[in-house]
């Protein structure tokens, strides 16, 4: 085909112009029945390659759109997935906290911790109860596993609870049969070393076997007695001979605890053993 | 013009009309997305003459009818009126300028949609309103942009001389 870039119609290219008009108007008064077989041949043999393309591409194309639901599916699903083990830990948790307000039956304010996106959180951390709900300086928070911590300052709606980690955390403890006594603090103050107890001042003749449950003892009038600390997990050293060390594995993590119990008045029962020891068997 | 030139020329021909059946569905719904088969053929009017760009605006108006039978013929003479006065008008008014040249990519879908709508018949009082005011021209300046587009980055290909005016 000729191509001429400066050029005017002439008279060969009207004569063709005229026909292909003719003929288009022809096409347009077609019967169907001629129409119809025409265009199913046009499109049979002539546009087949193209709209194979076009199928192809709008196949490609929905499946690019599927493939984007399909994956957003599929990130919806792990997302929920990595929550279920959490809602049972928590159901659980809560679970075991009724059960043990249950059995305490009256003295305690139930309240959820406020935790804070710090490193030091576990430390010390906030609950929702304060002085409006009873909750005093120096009240034991427990969870259904043990103790957590004591209350240190408390505000009209919220309270500061000093963990077990803290440094400056003391409690005065005993074995669960009452043979052993001595005082349970933070193993150290830096490091893995910070999630570990330690129970000191015990006599030297007395052995603790591993395995052995730390309890509150209940002297001093801080902490009510029978409240679980942890299991001893090893000696950890002697002091001139005169008393050892038992390094203790904490029966509650505090960066795991979602709500508490600030034990706020006298129990009902003076010993809480048997409340712990109870929520031991609760499912 | 250099024979390599021709071939390109044929070839960015043949991309437009594969474009037509790939890219076009993902450019919007069919009333607005760019008529890169009507490109093809108002870029080869630019250089042809009118008999021939009148012969190819039919088989090209032919081809669509075959899948629009239902307005069978009207899109051979709306291809075939675009074809012949395009190739026309460009030998006896247009400079070879690239505003010039998506003003005639314009006017061409424009004047297509027109005469399909008319001669088809299918469109009639506030509809054939609409396409011709409002559809017609969003399609025409989607078609008019990538046919400016095209001519940028290929017109020394297609052998189409571009004043700077």
């Amino acid at each position: 085909m000729a191509l001429g870039a400066d050029r005017y119609a002439s008279r060969a290219d009207t004569l063709v112009f005229i026909g292909c008009v003719l003929l288009s108007v022809a096409a347009m008064s077609l019967p169907d029945r001629v129409r119809d077989p025409f265009t199913r041949a046009v499109r049979q043999w002539v546009l087949a390659p193209l709209l194979a393309l076009q199928q192809q591409t709008d196949l490609l194309s929905a499946s690019l759109e599927r493939y984007d639901a399909v994956v957003a599916q599929r990130d919806s699903a792990a997302l929920a997935a990595t929550f279920v083990p959490e809602l049972r830990s928590e159901n659980t948790r809560l679970r075991g906290l009724l059960g043990l307000g249950a059995r305490l039956a009256s003295g305690y304010v139930p309240a959820e911790v406020l935790h804070a996106a710090e490193p030091t959180s576990p430390l010390t951390f906030v609950v929702a109860a304060g002085r409006k709900q009873g909750v005093k300086p120096l009240s034991a928070v427990v969870s259904p596993e043990g103790l957590v911590g004591i209350v240190s300052t408390v505000d009209a709606q919220t309270s500061v609870v000093v963990s077990w980690a803290h440094p400056e955390f003391r409690a005065s403890a005993m074995a669960a049969d009452g043979s052993i006594y001595g005082i349970v603090a933070p193993h150290g103050t830096e490091g893995p070393r910070t999630w570990l107890l330690e129970l000191q001042g015990v006599a030297y003749r007395q052995l603790v076997p591993e395995g052995t449950t730390i309890l509150t003892s209940g002297l001093g009038g801080v902490l009510p007695r029978g409240i679980p600390i942890g299991t001893v997990v090893r000696a950890a050293g002697e002091a001139e001979g005169w008393e050892r060390t038992y390094l203790v594995r904490p029966a509650v993590h505090p960066a795991a605890v979602t709500h508490v119990m600030i034990l706020t008045g006298p129990p009902v029962k003076s010993d809480l053993r048997s409340v712990f020891q109870s929520g031991g068997e609760t499912p | 013009m250099r024979r390599s030139d021709k071939y390109r020329f044929w070839v960015i021909l043949g991309v437009l009309v594969v474009l037509q059946f790939s890219l076009r569905g993902r450019l919007g719904g069919d009333r607005v997305a760019p008529d890169f088969l009507l490109l093809a053929l108002l870029i080869y009017t630019i250089r042809a003459a009118p008999g021939p760009s009148a012969g190819v605006g039919f088989l090209v108006g032919l081809l669509r009818d075959a899948l629009t039978p239902a307005s069978f013929g009207a899109g051979a003479l709306a291809h075939t009126l675009v074809g012949y006065l395009s190739s026309w008008s460009k030998a006896v008014f247009f400079a070879e300028n690239l505003f010039v040249n998506g003003c005639l990519f314009f006017a061409g879908t424009w004047f297509r949609n027109l005469v399909v709508a008319l001669a088809s018949g299918k469109l009639k009082g506030g509809l054939l309103g609409w396409e011709l005011l409002v559809w017609s021209p969003i399609q025409s300046l989607t078609t008019a942009v990538a046919g400016v587009l095209v001519l940028w980055l290929f017109g020394r290909h297609l052998a189409i001389r571009l004043s700077d005016a």
